[in-house]
């Protein structure tokens, strides 16, 4: 059945969606920061994923080196970019963002030239059936991959002492600080889990896209910010909703509405018009 | 006088002149009233628009000049009530929003062109040289009108919203009518630059008043140094400019433009204006007697 | 005094060597935009490539009466934006003689208009809007205006196919919706119904809910516009989805990486465009050899096509004789030059009238298919 049909569609979507903004939304939870590089750190995943799956012709290698090495830069990101700017203004590191962003599709464009760049045997494109709903096995993993890893995240930080320690952390850092909590590993580990979540999305979207590309994150970088918003900045679980809502949405959209309004711009009507509505999103509380 | 100058050299002036124009407009809403403008491109191509579609309907260009201002900052005005409604990053996401809706809705539009534009967009009549001049003093006029506010009540107000908006409100200053008239009055330059920037090129696609272009325009402004009329000035024409003087860093010049806006960010993070002032600061201290 | 008399004999001669040395220095130079940064990165590459190929290949061949030709290119974003700054910025400051589009139809268009006004021939490589030309005079094109492939595609899908339900897929740029244009022109000609029409961006990669309701649809042909990079992640996912409809595409989908990225779900494409691999034709056959050769990447249409400009307009500088613009202008206006696309002549438009080549991907590679080579179908528009 059709409806049906988009409606996984924009789910499968979605799910690519959420794993690439919650790292985003753990970024501005914790510091407050618009971390639009976040995009070409998803990028890095992708080039990442191909270079190792050629090489050596495992996907699940390719995928851990590939959520490895982005994890490993987002934390030099922190470190040497946003960290010592912390005490400016906001739209300081907004821009700083944006810039380190055109310099790193400029960077691999230059170094891996402007062709996408193929695996030489994509993996997971069998299909599997389940309750009626037949999808490649790329796409089954994609989704779960993200329901489970955001819900494990949304759990995490609301059960656990790690959880309660990032809530601290973001909440009031000084009194974190007096507890024994060292604010620095709970940065270091935030971007680390971010961006390797981030690169991981970008491993599956080269192998659903058949190919990685320079710009292959610039649609993310201002497509995840909206996603974030709307699900309430920092807040994982309604990212992940905000992020499968926004999928389906777009699904129907580019059908029915195609002909009115393009794909991206029906992304942020959607999201004006909540914003309008309830100006902090949709799930305003932190943390959760 | 035009012995001196080619016409390349008229045309590349030209450009500096509506580039320092547009980016003088986004300086008032964000670098003296402190409203971050993720979209202002938007009320560019409103102008732009606007204006090719007078004159080709045979308006005169003044008139169609004054009729996209009134477009644009008609615009800028709903969106500036946005602006009551959301503060800071999710004022900066809304006007993102706002931006792509705009090119969104304009490429669905065959009345406005579709994807492919509006072009042949007549000759003002101005002479090359006259429209120079045209561009040259439009971007001077609202440096002067700048520097005007900025020492004005209104600059005051602005001023104080941009440091706390809470505290302005406390004080007494209508916010809302501040931040309304710093959005309309921005957004109706904006388009006036982009009239101008329609009759340049003579054709207009809306894919030239995307995302990079309102990102480029916000670039100007904080690297210039919030607020700072020449800082936001020097800026301007130095970002419109590196790609014509470096010809052999043309396959690195987009490399090199986000590398600049990276390190001026990281770096000297209140921008030319603050590295100016700081510098000065080091003299005066270094001449002080000890 | 003596001093005096020595300064002046100085800088006397230094002038002569200086005037001497700039006549020696002198090259022909030929400007040329594409978009090397940006979304469109790829195809202005292959088109630089084979604009340098064709320079070099002239140059190897003596230049134009023995003086060098010069490639002289900027990026130009395939914004208009930038291609009229660097349009001004060739004639003006680099002295281009003649100039060559490598770019999209937006840039195009908006440079040819700088060209025109002043008076230089200009040659759209591979941009296929139709105003393109209509600027004047001294602007050419070397491949097929978008109306006229897009009927090509309706007789291919129509009459030689015999496929009558068609669902289209447009992309949603100049490119994409002219071909429509001339698709849904002839489609009615030809006994085909358009069950449903769908357009995407150029950014789109992923095109689940269009595959699912071309599914919902069973057409028995689909034409889509597209460029590699969009139609490789397209077909694969129609075919992924079990749809069995025959894909015909066009020029946009002809490079090798079309075939790297969709794999197997190429087998079977069949797409309109103007260079044919199987060509007996040695023009073709040593284009080919030679673009491989010298980039290590098999030719693509983008290539051919910028190719082939450089090479009809050296032709006609070279029987001009003489580097006056309007003497060269109508030099191009009266060509008959067979390149590595077919036989280029124009008509009165500036339009470029030759054949249709069809090709099918076959084992992996694209193969001859057929030729289309109705005139009255294909005329190009003439004002």
């Amino acid at each position: 059945m059709l409806a049906f049909e988009l409606f996984v569609q924009g789910l499968v979507q979605g799910s690519i969606y959420a794993l690439i903004a919650v790292g985003l939304t753990l970024v501005y939870g914790l510091l407050r920061i618009l971390h639009v590089a976040h995009a070409g750190l998803f990028t890095l995943g992708g080039y990442c994923g191909v270079l190792v799956a050629n090489a050596t012709g495992s996907f699940l290698l390719a995928l851990l080196v590939a959520m490895v090495v982005v994890g490993l830069a987002g934390m030099a990101m922190y470190r040497l970019c946003y960290q010592p700017i912390l005490d400016k203004p906001p739209y300081v590191a907004l821009i700083l963002s944006i810039g380190l962003f055109i310099a790193m599709e400029e960077l691999f464009r230059l170094i891996f030239g402007p062709y996408g760049l193929t695996f030489d045997a994509p993996a997971l494109q069998g299909r599997l059936e389940i309750l009626g709903i037949n999808l490649k096995h790329a796409e089954w993993a994609t989704m779960a991959g993200a329901v489970i890893v955001l819900g494990v995240l949304a759990l995490l930080a609301s059960r656990t002492r790690l959880g309660i320690a990032w809530r601290a952390t973001v909440t009031v850092p000084q009194m974190a600080e007096s507890f024994g909590i060292n604010i620095i590993q709970v940065r270091y580990v935030n971007f680390f889990i971010g961006s390797a979540l981030a690169g991981a999305a970008g491993v599956m979207v080269a192998l659903a896209n058949l190919q990685v590309e320079p710009t292959m994150g610039s649609v993310p970088s201002y497509k995840a910010l909206a996603i974030i918003v709307l699900g309430g900045l920092g807040n994982v679980r309604g990212t992940l909703i905000a992020a499968l809502a926004l999928g389906v949405i777009e699904s129907y959209g580019t059908i029915y509405l195609g002909k009115i309004l393009e794909r991206d711009a029906i992304a942020f009507a959607f999201l004006i018009v909540v914003l309008m509505v309830r100006p902090h999103g949709l799930f305003a509380k932190a943390g959760g | 006088m035009t012995g001196i100058i080619g016409n390349y050299e008229m045309s590349l002036l030209t450009m500096v002149g509506i580039t320092v124009t547009f980016a003088l407009s986004l300086n008032l809403i964000t670098g003296l009233c402190g409203q971050i403008s993720l979209g202002h491109a938007a009320f560019y191509g409103a102008g732009a628009y606007a204006a090719a579609m007078l004159t080709k309907a045979g308006v005169p260009f003044a008139l169609a000049l004054l009729a996209a201002a009134a477009v644009a900052a008609a615009i800028g005005l709903v969106v500036g009530l946005a602006s009551l409604r959301v503060r800071h990053d999710f004022l900066a996401i809304t006007t993102m929003g706002v931006g792509f809706l705009f090119i969104g809705i304009v490429r669905q539009q065959d009345a406005l062109g579709g994807t492919m534009g509006i072009s042949s967009i007549p000759d003002p009549g101005l002479g090359k040289a006259g429209f120079m001049a045209l561009c040259l003093a439009s971007a001077g006029v609202v440096a002067l009108f700048s520097l005007y506010v900025k020492r004005s009540w209104m600059g005051y107000a602005f001023d104080s919203i941009a440091d706390d908006e809470d505290t302005a409100r406390i004080v007494g200053i209508n916010v809302p009518a501040y931040k309304l008239a710093a959005f309309a009055i921005g957004t109706g330059i904006a388009g006036v630059a982009g009239g101008l920037y329609a009759h340049n090129v003579g054709i207009i696609d809306p894919d030239s008043f995307g995302f990079i272009e309102s990102i480029t325009v916000l670039a100007m402004v904080v690297i210039g140094g919030n607020g700072s009329v020449w800082g936001v000035t020097v800026a301007a024409v130095m970002l419109s400019m590196l790609p014509h003087w470096f010809q052999f860093i043309d396959n690195y010049k987009l490399l090199v433009y986000g590398g600049l806006v990276f390190a001026v960010m990281r770096f000297s993070p209140g921008g030319l204006a603050g590295l100016f002032a700081g510098g000065l600061e080091r003299l005066r201290r270094a001449r002080m007697p000890s | 005094m003596k001093f005096r008399a020595a300064k002046i004999a100085a800088i006397a001669l230094a002038g002569v060597i200086v005037a001497a040395g700039s006549s020696f220095a002198e090259t022909v130079k030929i400007g040329f935009n594409a978009p090397l940064t940006g979304f469109a990165a790829a195809d202005g590459k292959s088109a630089l490539n084979g604009a340098l190929l064709a320079v070099e290949q002239a140059n190897a061949k003596g230049g134009i009466k023995g003086v060098k030709i010069e490639l002289v290119y900027y990026d130009d974003g395939a914004s208009p934006k930038n291609s009229v700054p660097v349009a001004n910025k060739l004639i003006e400051k680099d002295q281009v003689v003649v100039g060559i589009s490598g770019s999209y139809s937006g840039a195009t268009r908006a440079a040819a208009g700088v060209y025109q006004k002043a008076g230089v021939p200009y040659i759209s490589a591979y941009a296929i809007h139709p105003d393109i030309t209509r600027t004047g005079n001294y602007v050419f094109r070397t491949s097929f205006v978008g109306e006229v492939q897009g009927r090509a595609g309706a007789k291919l899908i129509g009459a030689m196919l015999g496929k009558k339900r068609v669902v289209m897929i447009t992309l949603k740029n100049d490119f994409g919706k002219s071909l429509a244009a001339g698709f849904k022109e002839k489609a009615a000609a030809y006994g085909i119904t358009i069950v449903n029409e769908y357009e995407y961006s150029i950014k789109d990669r992923q095109f689940g809910p269009i595959v699912a309701k071309v599914k919902a649809d069973k057409p028995t042909a689909i034409y889509a516009s597209g460029y590699f990079f969009t139609a490789g992640p397209l077909v694969s996912q129609l075919r992924a989805a079990g749809i069995t409809a025959v894909i015909v595409g066009q020029e946009g989908y002809d490079s090798e990486k079309f075939i790297k990225i969709a794999g197997k779900a190429s087998e079977g494409v069949i797409i309109t465009t103007s260079l044919d691999r199987d060509s007996k034709s040695p023009e073709t056959a040593n284009f080919i050899a030679a673009f491989e050769k010298k980039t290590g990447a098999k030719a693509d249409m983008v290539a051919a096509s910028a190719h082939t400009a450089v090479k009809v307009m050296v032709a006609a500088m070279r029987q001009a004789g003489t580097t006056d613009r309007a003497a060269i202008r109508d030099a191009i206006a009266k060509i008959r030059i067979t390149a590595s696309t077919g036989v280029i002549s124009f008509n009165a438009l500036g339009e470029v009238r030759k054949d249709v080549q069809v090709q099918v991907v076959r084992g992996g590679a694209f193969r001859h298919h057929s030729v289309i080579s109705d005139a009255k179908l294909l005329a190009p528009p003439s004002k």
